[in-house]
């Protein structure tokens, strides 16, 4: 890459030579990403293998990797990009070309990803938030040289940062003396990760093993699904226990819940680890930046300025120790599966509050003057616990013994539901709305009145006649699926909190 | 089919009477005439629809001749009279007071309110069936999640325009 710009070869153009290519060892890359991709070519080999035409196996899976190659070359050859004074410039497609520039005003947020692979190689994939809507919308570099893109991103920071710098001093003012120099808000010690992995339990990895074994169980060589108690009776046969065994089953139930135990603990320790390994969250003069992970090290830098609402997560074991995660929301997003920005994974309150403070969001204090929302928000539930309850109740008059289900679930989404309405509550702290809503994972949601864009006030045939209307915020940032609302409330109280709402400055 | 503002006595829901009660102005009573297109557009071809289902099915099981086309039809043109004016009867809207102010539905009501400094472009569009009615519809785009488009159909063209120009000048870019 540096050798073309430095050595042009005819006498071109002087700002010709300011384009730059990927790193060469995004080919490499590419070769590693060949190996889950060749999965999709696992049926033309079995189809070539059926039809008994081995002698082709070979000669077709070299075609395809000379295939694939060739591509990532191509696309490798025909992208480049130009980081101009003000702007960043991407050419890619090796069809249809594309060009985008991006100014960099309208960068929000510069990440950098280093997956295992990308560490060996000295590369990372670097993101450019820009706040459109759409991930499209988002352009990527992937990948260049690690101090490449380190270099990149101090580059389009300084920009920034100088070209609002009056602002930055005007809000951020009241820690005028730190505002020049990084600062650590908060760490987790590899010990820290154990015990937060410890209240991570999760036997959602155990339903994949076991979709797995099931998936397999034709599959393997060898008559054994860890996951089907004959098996362990034969196994037991085998040596001669299963008299022993049948005599004394109490011996296999509390086997068979340790090992549930041990799994769910392990999976919830070892993605804790993952994920969050050497977790750093620092305060950068604009911006909060946090670094975590194992393997694939991620390093997403979050503007204060956008940071639109505070989410505290908890679960209603932890919580009684204290333990919280905060999320914030910001017109960034982080990568595709989460929108928002998970900046302290598990830590008490006093931590919390400390991060909270940086971006000028506070916690609602213990007399905080909570309002309920009506029961009737229950109904959803009941509707369907009714629903599962008539199912089950059809299913099991036609002779069908797992009907009986039906009741069971019903009942217990019906006193689910009517148990969760209770935790419901919103109160409004003068610039800011609180929202708290969940039993089994308790949510509280911070939300200033400045982020606020737009409000509505629904209110439909059950709630109309109980004189109640819902809320629904529109809030830079986060999914359309989990909008920020407060359910059924009186319909006075919700018109005025929306005026309320709707009177607030935007944020500085 | 009137070109006058719908009233319906008859209407135990008393639409107007929503709107007034709410201070929202209504809608170009036309834009029933543009909803009824499109709505006549998307029913005729089910009509017709079922009407072959009909033909070609009834005679296998010599079950009663022309109910199922009867009743599509029935049933599709009721919905093309009756329902656009009543739909159109509860779109209200209300410009004033530095923000944007949208209500639509009965069953399930959503009253939205955009501050015009929220605001982050502004769309006005005509389609066709509404370019025959003179009519314009108004979208107004925020930068939230929830709600990231507001759209206000069924206003005359120079009053869209109009509000399109109150509202660009209230636009500030609070996200650098």
């Amino acid at each position: 890459m540096t050798e073309a710009a430095a050595v042009p070869t005819a006498p071109i153009i002087d700002e010709d030579a300011n384009w730059q290519r990927l790193h060469p060892a995004t080919l490499a890359l590419a070769v590693v990403k060949l190996g889950p991709r060749s999965l999709n070519f696992l049926p033309a080999v079995a189809a070539l293998g059926f039809t008994g035409n081995w002698v082709w196996i070979v000669p077709a899976i070299l075609a395809f990797l000379l295939f694939s190659l060739v591509a990532a070359w191509l696309h490798w050859l025909r992208f480049r990009f130009l980081v101009g004074d003000d702007e960043i410039v991407i050419e890619s497609g090796v069809l249809s070309r594309q060009h985008r520039t991006i100014p960099f005003d309208r960068i929000q947020d510069v990440s950098i990803e280093q997956g295992l692979v990308s560490r060996a190689l000295g590369i990372a994939k670097v993101g450019f938030e820009t706040g459109a809507g759409g991930k499209e919308n988002d352009a990527d570099l992937d990948a260049i040289a690690l101090d490449a893109a380190q270099a990149l991103r101090t580059t389009i920071r300084a920009h920034r940062s100088g070209e609002v710098v009056a602002a930055v001093a005007a809000s951020d003012t009241p820690e005028a003396a730190p505002v020049a120099e990084d600062r650590l808000l908060f760490a987790m010690t590899p010990r820290q990760l154990l015990l937060a992995g410890l209240f991570n339990f999760s036997l959602a990895a155990l339903a994949v093993v076991g979709a797995g074994m099931q998936f397999f169980d034709n599959l393997l060589p060898f008559k054994f699904n860890a996951f089907n108690p004959m098996d362990w009776v034969d196994v037991a046969e085998d040596y001669g226990l299963d008299q022993w065994l049948l005599a004394h089953r109490w011996v296999a139930g509390f086997g068979a819940a340790l090992s549930l135990l041990f799994i769910g603990f392990a999976s919830g320790i070892i993605t804790m680890m993952f994920a969050n390994w050497n977790f750093r969250l620092t305060r950068e003069p604009r911006a909060l930046r946090r670094t975590r992970g194992l393997t694939t090290r991620t390093d997403v830098a979050v503007p204060v300025r956008r940071v639109q609402a505070a989410i505290l997560v908890t679960g209603w074991f932890r919580q009684r120790f204290g333990w919280h995660e905060l999320r914030l929301q910001s017109l960034a997003s982080d990568g595709e599966k989460e929108r928002d920005h998970q900046v302290v994974p598990f830590a008490q309150l006093d931590a919390i509050d400390s991060v909270l403070a940086e971006v000028a969001i506070a916690r609602p204090d213990a007399d905080a003057a909570w309002q309920q929302s009506h029961r009737i928000i229950a109904l959803g539930g009941l509707v369907g616990a009714l629903g599962a309850t008539i199912g089950g109740l059809v299913a099991a008059s036609f002779g069908q013994a797992l009907g009986w289900l039906g009741p069971v679930l019903g009942l217990l989404i019906g006193a689910a539901s009517l148990f969760g309405v209770r935790f419901h509550r919103w109160t409004d702290l003068g610039e800011q709305v609180a929202i708290r809503r969940g039993f089994w994972k308790p949510k509280l949601t911070l939300l200033p009145h400045a982020s606020v864009q737009s409000v509505d006030l629904k209110s439909d045939f059950i709630l109309r006649p109980l004189g109640l209307a819902t809320l629904v915020f529109g809030v830079p940032g986060g999914s359309s699926l989990a909008s920020h609302e407060i359910p059924a409330i009186p319909i006075a109280t919700a018109r005025a909190l929306r005026n309320r709402i709707l009177t607030a400055r935007a944020r500085a | 089919m009137t070109d006058t503002p719908a009233i319906h006595p008859t209407d135990p829901f008393e639409p107007e009477a929503l709107n007034a009660a709410e201070g929202l102005d209504p809608v170009d009573p036309a834009y029933a005439q543009v909803l009824r297109v499109a709505t006549a557009l998307n029913l005729i071809p089910l009509a017709i629809g079922a009407s072959v289902f009909d033909y070609l099915l009834i005679r296998h099981v010599e079950g009663p001749y022309g109910l199922i086309t009867a009743l599509a039809w029935l049933v599709a043109i009721v919905v093309i009279i009756t329902f656009p004016s009543r739909r159109v009867s509860r779109w209200g809207y209300k410009i004033g007071e530095g923000q944007l102010r949208v209500a639509r539905g009965w069953l399930f009501r959503t009253d939205t309110i955009v501050p015009f400094v929220r605001v982050q472009h502004i769309d006005v569009g005509q389609g066709p069936v509404e370019r025959w009615f003179g009519l314009s519809h108004l979208i107004v785009h925020t930068s939230g999640t929830h709600n990231s488009t507001v759209t206000l159909p069924g206003l005359p063209a120079d009053l869209a325009a109009a509000m399109r120009e109150t509202i660009r000048r209230h636009i500030q870019t609070d996200f650098a």
